[in-house]
């Protein structure tokens, strides 16, 4: 690694001053399983690091039968994976923290950090598209609210400024007979990269489905909802042949690229598969 | 000379824990990077970001000029650089032309690697890129961007080391084509009017893609010149006195002005035979006067390390109806990187005799390209070619519906049959171990296993396949050395990477007479030790283990010797038994091994000390065969292979420490299966590497993998010690083979190419071909 | 750009030592305090040698800045047993004779460690995907896999 200096925030009003000095020349450091590995290999070379994984608000996670989820940006993979309330209702994020990396990956790489280093792989955004998870996000202006849909702009691009800080995700409940999922696939089963990743997220209503949301990652430059799938499943009681039908809604929608990771072409299919999958489960969840 | 029977005493045979091992367990043990010398300086590398390229103009003024930089080298600033470098390990730094992406370019040695770092960021280079050729095939032909300078020799020391020289000699044509390194050709027989005769001719082009060694430790150097102008390299290597003569060549040094130390060796399969970074760091230390010590990162590794060959085969068959084997075609092209060192022979004898075919002609070239220039991997070659042959075979079974097992036994060579090149096979196991596979439950039960897929899992089938390796051969020695307190020493210069030490040990206590406890075994460097070659083709315990073998002999007959003129008895009246050495029938009258060993210390004593010598070279290998069995099961959809069971059947000659034995089998089963299912070193069209961190280039986890069920077969080696044969390479050959034998089995579909991915199963699935459950 | 002074616990005894801002926590451990069993075979969180535990869990210690460890507790291997007074996970793997070339070693029994305190009596898939962070070349696992099984069994009695 080349040199660089340490900030070590103390609380957001610390993160927001270092960065209203620094930010074009800074970077936030939370869990590091992603910003240190490009430190050494020279994809950057920041002047100044940010440290924000002592921020008392960031670290919380606030869990409200009615209200819903808030997650702190600075929140581990491990936590979320082992959050016993999220297991139920949450079970599609839940999932999605336990795939990331191996254990002592988990231990350290956050909730902020997976949706701010923006790849379109990373595992976290996919559960939290799908439970219309919001971003509150701290500047020099105060606070603001942005839709996760809304969050990502192209690969490794997000709506951060320069001076700005992901504090945390809040989302609503799901309902009643609400499920969720989130599978991805990887040539290995840990300490792997998803080549496509696909939470479903379903609420039924009187035999028929209320509301579906399905998230694809990995098959564009950012991970983007499954919305032609979503409007075939809504209103409709949900048959094994209208699963199939918007398994394949959701390849189409899919824009992947081909890389070493895998060709566009198998991609498209893991998503067709993978909607299959999760919608399937999520159902079932969803009806027990 | 071998001896056959142990004696009656704890060694040979027995399943115990190596002695280093609480020293492992702890972290105490030292690596080269755990060594932090005073005054030590960091080395950093500036490497080509082109796969071929003019190297214009270096500017090096502002690194040079940067606080705490104390050298920046780059070509011209070495007199002793060839401008045609011979190999890999002589192009130290590029000088006028850059032939592979990461190849060293200009190397820095600062006060701490941060500053290393940016001052490798401070050297400006300008290339004129220049056309790189990348696909081995297109490298052939005429007009492709040639790699080596003109006039540069093939460069066979590779197999020199592998002792594979004995199957080297090939009826080769000079070679014609720019990039054609190495070229050979063996053939029997009328190829042509076999095929004519054939029911069945089979045609199919088999491809494994270059894969890394994958040693968890990096390669690593620590180099310190003394004021006398001799040289210390601690080295993480895996034969230090060939370290020490490759980096003597390269600094144009004697070798006795350098002393190699080998560190513990964190992995090396084949990796650290050749010298890689020991020249420059050697040379940043003589430019600064300091210790220079030179980690690889895990990407420098993975970019500019020396994996193991693409190798591409396309294979022709043609049999009778009954199953006999009638003429086989073949042509082999192993893709070197930059540099030749390629083994061919190894891919001619297993393509063209490991079965008896009566017809053959097989013809294989070394092809150089724009890549890093490849170098030994556990068995080279032996699991591509395997993977062509034994799939063949595979395919030729299922075509005829004959049993797989009965058809490969049937036809495999035994000892006396001619190989490709007309020398005789020696004695082996091939047969025994398919004769395990044959009675193994989980292939008497395959067709209950493949019966079981469906309704809600996924395609399962079975796969065997069977490969070896010829063994190999280096002159090395050895000393045993009788201690005043009755213990003996063993010392060699041997690089203790897998356990082999305690196996060595084992074979001077049976040797010799005593328990293994009262012996102490130890690897010296290059100053201190006997001459010992590399740990590397299985070959420790076949060849160093009989000169400790033949040292303890000597150490014993010395022993007797002077217990008999102590005694005054004759030798063969004497009994060595509990560190005793007694006359037959007299139990009274003996001598202990540390009265021995006091009077071969002792001021003005008359009696000359225990000392003994061994040092043979050889010429007879000893093959070894595994033969490994896959149950798995595919999901259809995605294309993920479901490892179950996957069983090791392998010859040992003679198991010397079993436990060691089954490390090295299940340590083999695994890097085999990663061939198999995930390894890939990817490069894009211009030559750069794809996937370069452990990421993207997937070894197997844990969590992908079953338990290795080992069985061990001994048929003893007629010239190995107490029988035994070389173990760590066959384990490693068998598997591409045998998961792809298992995916037909499973699904019907042929993948011809490793590794065999979910993608390239699931595509193959999807392109029409049979067998899809829901 | 000043040296960092960082106080933390290692191996249970309270340390203080001068770190540069980009040491991560493994560099600081082995370059810093001499701690070499912690070993570096990727620097990017994909092989698991630089295992050690902070607060009790594993992480990757390659992928923090030492600063981050302030005022934390970390253990290394050379915290979790010594030759003479092994680990039970230590006694297990030699007596099954696991290591080979040992670098990978160190971090695959500071996961398994981590992984009992957690979970006492894991099944061997657990174990697996326990220690699945952790690469190894040379033993293929399975000898790990009984060797932790059987210091698990062992504890539990």
């Amino acid at each position: 690694m080349k040199r660089f200096e340490v900030i070590q925030a103390g609380s957001v009003e610390d993160c927001l001053r270092a960065l209203a000095a620094h930010g074009p020349e800074a970077k936030l450091l939370a869990g590091g399983t992603d910003l240190l590995p490009q430190l050494k290999n020279g994809v950057l070379a920041p002047r100044y690091v940010v440290d924000v994984s002592r921020v008392g608000r960031l670290r919380s996670v606030d869990l409200d039968g009615d209200r819903g989820l808030r997650v702190g940006a600075a929140v581990t993979a491990r936590e979320i994976e082992q959050h016993t309330g999220l297991r139920a209702r949450f079970a599609a994020l839940a999932e999605s923290g336990g795939l990331i990396g191996s254990v002592q990956v988990r231990n350290l790489a956050t909730v902020g950090g997976n949706l701010c280093n923006a790849a379109p792989s990373a595992d976290m955004a996919p559960p939290l598209l799908a439970l219309e998870a919001e971003a509150v996000i701290a500047g020099p202006r105060g606070e603001r609210r942005v839709p996760l849909s809304a969050f990502f702009t192209d690969v490794r691009r997000t709506v951060l400024a320069p001076d700005e800080l992901l504090l945390e995700l809040v989302m609503p409940a799901p309902g009643p007979r609400s499920g969720g999922h989130y599978l991805r696939h990887t040539p290995r089963r840990e300490l792997d990269i998803a080549v496509v990743g696909v939470a479903s997220q379903l609420t039924l209503s009187n035999g028929v489905c209320a509301r579906a949301r399905i998230a694809l990652a990995a098959v564009a430059p950012i991970p983007l909802r499954a919305t032609a799938a979503e409007r075939a499943l809504e209103g409709q009681p949900v048959t094994p042949e209208l699963v199939e039908r918007a398994a394949g809604l959701a390849a189409e929608a899919a824009r992947p690229i081909s890389d070493q990771r895998g060709s566009a072409e198998y991609r498209r299919h893991l998503v067709r598969v993978l909607t299959r999958r999760t919608l399937t489960t999520a159902l079932a969840r969803a009806r027990s | 000379m071998t001896m056959k029977t142990t004696r009656d005493v704890r060694g040979v045979g027995l399943a115990i824990p190596r002695p280093d091992g609480p020293e492992k367990v702890t972290g105490r043990v030292q690596y080269v990077a755990d060594l932090q010398p005073r005054g030590l300086l960091h080395a950093k590398l500036l490497r080509s970001p082109h796969a071929h390229a003019r190297i214009v103009r270096i500017d090096t003024s502002r690194a040079r000029a940067m606080p705490g930089v104390r050298a920046v080298l780059t070509a011209a600033d070495i007199p002793e650089l060839k401008r045609k470098a011979p190999t890999r390990s002589h192009a130290v730094l590029a000088i006028d032309r850059v032939v592979f992406v990461g190849q060293p370019v200009a190397a820095v040695a600062a006060d701490e690697l941060a500053i290393a770092e940016e001052a490798v960021d401070l050297i400006t280079v300008e290339y004129q890129v220049l056309p790189a050729s990348v696909d081995p095939l297109q490298a052939m032909q005429v007009g492709a961007p040639p790699v080596a300078d003109a006039g540069t020799e093939a460069d066979t020391s590779e197999a020199m080391a592998h002792g594979a020289v004995a199957v080297a000699r090939a009826d080769a044509p000079p070679p014609k084509a720019v990039n054609v390194s190495q070229q050979s050709r063996l053939h029997r027989g009328d190829v042509a009017k076999g095929f004519a005769e054939s029911d069945l001719v089979l045609e199919k082009t088999y491809r494994v893609p270059m894969v890394h060694q994958g040693y968890l430790e990096p390669h690593a150097v620590l180099a310190e010149w003394d004021r006398t102008g001799f040289l210390t390299l601690w080295a993480s290597t895996q034969g230090s006195f060939n370290t020490r003569s490759e980096v003597a060549d390269v600094l144009g040094i004697s070798e006795n002005q350098i002393r190699v130390i080998p560190m513990e060796c964190g992995g090396g399969f084949g990796g650290k035979i050749r010298a890689l970074c020991e020249p420059i760091t050697a040379l940043l230390a003589r430019a600064t006067g300091r210790p220079v010590r030179y980690v690889m990162t895990r990407r420098e590794e993975l970019e500019a390390g020396n994996p193991a060959p693409q190798v591409i085969i396309r294979l022709k068959t043609g049999v009778k109806r009954d199953g006999t084997l009638v003429a086989l075609e073949a042509e082999t092209v192993l893709e070197a990187g930059a540099f030749s060192g390629a083994v061919l022979a190894v891919s001619a004898v297993f393509l063209a005799s490991l079965y008896k075919w009566p017809a053959f002609e097989v013809r294989g070239a070394e092809v150089l390209t724009h890549k890093p220039s490849i170098a030994a991997y556990r068995a080279p070659v032996a699991p591509q070619t395997i993977f062509a042959i034994d799939s063949h075979m595979e395919q030729l079974a299922r075509a005829l519906k004959l049993d797989p097992v009965e058809f490969r036994r049937r036809h495999l060579i035994v000892e006396g049959d001619p190989m490709a090149n007309g020398q005789p096979w020696q004695s082996n196991g091939g047969r025994e171990v398919l004769d395990r596979i044959a009675e193994h439950p989980f292939w008497k039960s395959r067709a209950e296993w493949k019966a079981s897929s469906g309704n809600g899992r996924g395609l399962r089938g079975t796969g065997l396949a069977l490969g070896g390796w010829l063994g190999g051969l280096q002159p090395t020695s050895a000393t045993v050395r009788l201690n005043p307190d009755g213990t003996l020493s063993v010392l060699t210069g041997q690089v203790d990477i897998a356990g082999t030490n305690i196996a060595l040990a084992q074979i001077a206590a049976s040797a010799y007479g005593v328990d293994i406890e009262k012996v102490r075994i130890t690897t010296g460097d290059t100053d201190t030790a006997p001459v010992t070659g590399l740990s590397a083709g299985s070959k420790t315990v076949y060849t160093v283990g009989t000169a400790v073998l033949q040292a303890a002999e000597d150490a014993r007959r010395q022993t007797l010797e002077i217990a008999a003129s102590e005694l005054e008895a004759a030798i063969h009246d004497l009994e060595l038994a509990d560190g005793r050495v007694t006359v037959r029938g007299m139990p009274d009258r003996g001598i202990t091994l540390a009265q021995i060993g006091k009077k071969g210390n002792l001021y003005m004593s008359k009696v000359p000390p225990v000392l003994g010598v061994s040092r043979p070279a050889f010429s007879q290998q000893a093959p070894g065969f595994a033969a490994q069995l896959a149950r798995i099961e595919v999901d259809p959809d995605t294309g993920e292979v479901t490892v179950h069971e996957f069983v090791v059947v392998q010859d040992v000659g003679k198991a010397i420490n079993p436990l060691g034995v089954e490390g090295q089998m299940q340590g083999g089963a695994v890097q085999s299966l990663g061939m198999a299912l995930t390894e890939a070193l990817m490069y894009d069209g211009s030559g750069r590497l794809m996937n370069p961190s452990l990421l993207d280039y997937r070894k197997l986890t844990a969590a992908d993998l079953p338990d290795i069920e080992t069985i061990i077969v001994e048929k003893p080696s007629p010239s190995g010690p107490f029988g035994a044969r070389g173990v760590g390479e066959p384990p490693i050959v068998p598997a591409p083979a045998a998961i792809a034998n298992a995916v037909e089995d499973a699904t019907g579909v042929r993948i011809t190419t490793a590794p065999l991915t979910p993608e390239r199963i699931a595509l193959a699935l999807l392109g029409g071909q049979p067998a899809r459950t829901a | 750009m000043a040296k960092h002074a960082l106080s933390f616990t290692v191996n249970d005894e309270a340390v203080e030592v001068l770190v540069q801002p980009w040491d991560t926590l493994l560099d600081a451990l082995r370059e810093r305090l001499g701690l070499t069993g912690p070993k570096e075979g990727c620097g990017t969180g994909d092989c698991g040698g630089c295992t050690v535990h902070l607060d009790g869990k594993p992480v990757a210690s390659c992928l923090m800045l030492a600063v981050q460890a302030r005022g934390r507790a970390v253990r290394t291997i050379e915290g979790l047993g010594r030759p003479g007074a092994l680990h039970p996970l230590q006694e297990a793997f030699v007596r099954h004779g696991v290591p080979q070339c040992g670098f990978c070693i160190p971090g695959v029994l500071m996961s398994a460690a981590a992984l009992l305190a957690e979970n006492p009596r894991p099944t061997d898939e657990e174990i697996r995907y326990g220690i699945a962070g952790n690469l190894c070349r040379c033993t293929g696992y399975t000898t790990m896999i009984s060797a932790i099984s059987e210091a698990a069994a062992a504890a539990a009695r």
